[in-house]
This record gives C-alpha cells, sequence and structure tokens, in this order.
C-alpha cells in the first residue's frame, strides 16, 4: 500500500490537535479487558433476567441488554487491534437487534391477544408432551402491597354543565 | 492500583450474585421485603464498588472519571432492568443502559456507533414503552412480576458465567507482562534490545500497539514519532484525501468507515438488508389481524388454572 495516501506525522507541519491529544492515550491490553469485564457483566445480567423473570416485555429487554454487551466486546477489540471490524459487526448487531424487536413485539402483541397475560408460562402447552408440569405456587411471589390513600387523577378545569348527581371520590384502589 | 484483580474479582462477584438474588422479586418467608430488599441493594452495591476496582484506571484522569461513572451506570441500570417488578421502570432502566453504553463506545472511539446506538434503540424504547403502557398492569402489581422461576438456580448460573468470563480476563491481565526501561527501547541507532522473555501467553495476545503504548511515555522523541503512528486512532487509517488534517480539521471517521463497510464488508450489507426485508415480512405476517378462532383446544390445555381463573 502506498504510505503516501495515509496521514503520517512526519510531515513537515505539525501533528494536528486531534493527533496530538489522542496519540498520547494510547489504548492499551487493560483498557482492552475494562472493555471486555464490562461486556460479561452486561451478558450476564441479561441472562439472568432472560432466564429468571416471567414477564415477556421484561425478557426483550433482557436479550437485549445481552446484544449491549457482545457490542461492547467487540467495539474494544475493533478499538485495540485498530481497525473498522469491530465496529462493522456491531451494525450488524444493531440491525439484528432491529429484527428481533419488531419479531418480539409482534409475537407479545399476538400472545397477549390469545391469552390475555405476558407470562410465558400460560404457553406450557407448546411444551413436548410427557414433560412434568412446571407450575410454581403462588406463594412464591411476593406479597402485595397497597399502596395506601385513594386513586388520584389529574385535576381538570370543569366545563360545561355540572350533573345533578353529586361527584362521588373513587375510595377503591384498583389493581 | 495496588488490589490484585483476582481478590476484587472475589469479592465482587459473590457480593453482586447475593446482593441481585435478594433484589429479584419472590418470596423471602422468614424477613420483611422491605429489609430484603434494602440488603440486596447494600450487597449490590458494595459489590459493584469491588468491580469497579478491578477496571484498570485510564491514564488521563478526565477519561478516567467519565469511564468509571458511566461503567457504574451501565452496571447498575442493567441491575434494576432485571430486578425491578414495574415494566415501566424495566424499560427507563434500560434506555438508561443504552446511553452509558454509548458514552462508552465514545470513549474507545466509536463516535457513529454511539450516534447510532442511540437513534436506532430511541425508537426501540419508545415503542416498547408504549407496549408496556399498553399491555402491563400497573404498577407491577401482576403476579408474574412478583415472582422469578428458579431464583437461585439461575442466579447460580448466570454468576458463575460471569465470574468464568471474568478469571480468564483477569488471568491474561494478570500475566507476567514486561515493562520495558528506557535503555532498553530500540533507538534509531543501534539494534533493538528487548531484554525480557515472553511468556506463552504474552507471545500469542500481547500486540506492537500494546508496547508501544508503554514506550510512548518515554522521553524518547525519535521513539515518540515512531509510536504515534502506531497509536493513532483508527480513523487516522483513513486515506489522507478524506480530511484536511494539516488544517486541523476533525479525522473523517465515518467517512473512512464507510468506506471500509462498502468496500471489504459489502455482502455483509447486502445481508442486513434481506435480513430486516425477512423480519419485516415476519412481522407483518404474525401481527395481521385474524378472525377470532375458537379456543377449544386452548381451554383445555390450560396448565395454570388456579393462576389464571
Amino acid at each position: 500500500m502506498d504510505p503516501a495516501l495515509f496521514i503520517t506525522p512526519t510531515s513537515s507541519a505539525p501533528p494536528p490537535l486531534w493527533a496530538q491529544a489522542t496519540a498520547e492515550i494510547p489504548f492499551t491490553f487493560e483498557l482492552l479487558t475494562n472493555n471486555l469485564i464490562l461486556g460479561a457483566a452486561l451478558m450476564a445480567l441479561g441472562l439472568l433476567g432472560f432466564l429468571s423473570r416471567r414477564n415477556l416485555i421484561v425478557m426483550f429487554l433482557s436479550a437485549e441488554m445481552m446484544l449491549q454487551g457482545t457490542a461492547l466486546t467487540l467495539v474494544g477489540f475493533g478499538r485495540y487491534h485498530g481497525n473498522w471490524t469491530g465496529i462493522i459487526f456491531t451494525i450488524v448487531i444493531l440491525t439484528v437487534a432491529a429484527c428481533e424487536a419488531a419479531l418480539a413485539l409482534a409475537l407479545i402483541l399476538v400472545l397477549f391477544k390469545r391469552r390475555n397475560t405476558l407470562d410465558p408460562s400460560a404457553w406450557h402447552s407448546l411444551r413436548e408432551p410427557g414433560l412434568p408440569p412446571l407450575i410454581d405456587s403462588p406463594e412464591q411471589a411476593e406479597p402485595l402491597t397497597p399502596t395506601p390513600g385513594p386513586e388520584s387523577y389529574p385535576q381538570l378545569t370543569p366545563a360545561g354543565i355540572e350533573p345533578p348527581h353529586p361527584l362521588q371520590p373513587w375510595e377503591v384502589r384498583r389493581g | 492500583m495496588t488490589i490484585p484483580i483476582e481478590a476484587a474479582l472475589a469479592v465482587a462477584i459473590p457480593l453482586l450474585g447475593l446482593g441481585t438474588f435478594l433484589l429479584l422479586p419472590h418470596a423471602h418467608p422468614r424477613a420483611k421485603p422491605r429489609r430484603v430488599h434494602l440488603a440486596g441493594a447494600g450487597l449490590a452495591a458494595v459489590g459493584l464498588a469491588a468491580l469497579m476496582l478491578t477496571l484498570a484506571r485510564p491514564a488521563e484522569w478526565l477519561i478516567a472519571t467519565f469511564f468509571y461513572a458511566f461503567a457504574l451506570i451501565a452496571l447498575a441500570g442493567g441491575l434494576l432492568t432485571i430486578t425491578h417488578r414495574d415494566p415501566v421502570f424495566n424499560a427507563l432502566c434500560f434506555a438508561l443502559v443504552l446511553l452509558a453504553t454509548s458514552a462508552l463506545f465514545l470513549l474507545v472511539d466509536a463516535q457513529f456507533l454511539a450516534a447510532g446506538t442511540v437513534i436506532v434503540y430511541a425508537g426501540a424504547i419508545v415503542v416498547t414503552f408504549l407496549f408496556v403502557i399498553m399491555l402491563a398492569q400497573a404498577e407491577g402489581q401482576a403476579l408474574y412480576d412478583r415472582m422469578t422461576r428458579a431464583p437461585r438456580l439461575t442466579t447460580l448460573a448466570s454468576f458463575l458465567l460471569l465470574a468464568t468470563l471474568a478469571y480468564s480476563v483477569a488471568l491474561v491481565r494478570g500475566a507476567e507482562r514486561p515493562l520495558l526501561k528506557p535503555q532498553e527501547y530500540p533507538s534509531a541507532t543501534g539494534e533493538a534490545t528487548f531484554a525480557f522473555k515472553p511468556s506463552e501467553i504474552e507471545t500469542r495476545l500481547v500486540k506492537a500497539s500494546d508496547l508501544a503504548g508503554r514506550a510512548a511515555r518515554s522521553g524518547d522523541e525519535p521513539l515518540r514519532q515512531v509510536v504515534r503512528m502506531a497509536l493513532a486512532p483508527t480513523a487516522s487509517t483513513a486515506p489522507a484525501q478524506l480530511g484536511d488534517p494539516a488544517r486541523g480539521l476533525p479525522p473523517p471517521h465515518v467517512a473512512s468507515l464507510g468506506g471500509s463497510l462498502y468496500t471489504e464488508h459489502l455482502l455483509t450489507v447486502e445481508l442486513a438488508g434481506v435480513l430486516l426485508f425477512v423480519a419485516l415480512v415476519g412481522a407483518a405476517s404474525i401481527a395481521a389481524p385474524r378472525p377470532p378462532q375458537p379456543l377449544l383446544r386452548d381451554t383445555q390445555t390450560a396448565p395454570t388454572p388456579h393462576l389464571y381463573p
């Protein structure tokens, strides 16, 4: 390759400010391992969320978090080796994440329409036959903590004719 | 940093795992939920701080400050994403993780990717948020939001994965890495005299720019001139006519990224386009409204009748 095509610091002009600023900060192996540890931690947290949580939307977010950990690792490797491959691989990951988001949200919508719940346990009938039932008892759930006080709604300016009956505030909290 | 990385990891990962286990939503029969959450948050905070100690400190104090801040935000946001009961809060915390990750992308010289992540995921997060508001019950009071499946086993498995990955990284970093002394540099006149014996890991993993990074901190001016080329950021590998570095213009980051993307990785771009199209067709065919079908088979095989009356 012709070296004249590339920016070399040996030209007569002094190196520009950005080159001076960045050339003094080498991306050493220790800085690469920082990215590797952070990516591994995000990956492990996403794995934990995907395996243990029982909300389809939270499972989807956990899968996206695993992809983020991988992207952090790839970008670190690309910077360490000084080429664009890590960034390009991460752009492909972005594409895959977008496709996954579209498909997962469409699936969540369809599944919610059918069973009226976001719980993946409602779809145990899709497993292969002969497996033991995997039913969690409701005692394992955290106790319900009711929020005190009546439900509050935004105050709107009254308009129009007041209805004849007296307005009762909603005293019972739903949900 | 005088703390050995293995010791910091041995403290950090069990504490973080225990704290995460206590924070995950499930019943603890012998303790009040509030106390369990406080204990879990404290343990996880100590574990996160210990995990921060395992990270190598960047040389510049400003970069180090931003790096530690965004690393902490990313990990704490990830922890809250998987442990909080409210799906609205989960989505918000995941947005925090994304912002911190794109800031970390900026710190490793990936400006385009940082902007792209924010733009792409902003739309995804808004759509997810919409779904949460449409579908999820208010304030995380649904039964499935208050319980997890096999919390002990899953916590053990995922933090075993983290321990394995982090320990393998620590093993490589803690290996005997030679620190060059100034008189051992290859000078412009003399021969290269590297007075160290590279270990096995060293020969496999060390890179020229890594050793040169140590050399760049020396006072040898010709050596620094040589090293500056090796240490220049990725953007400076672009052809010179794309930018004007003589006038101090910024490096043509996106231009050279696009050049690499559309020459070396053209097939990748085409495959990504095909993937997007297939996903579009699939999502449209999955979510298309259909006439309601009789739910005879569903009612026969409903597995959890006491959960779904």
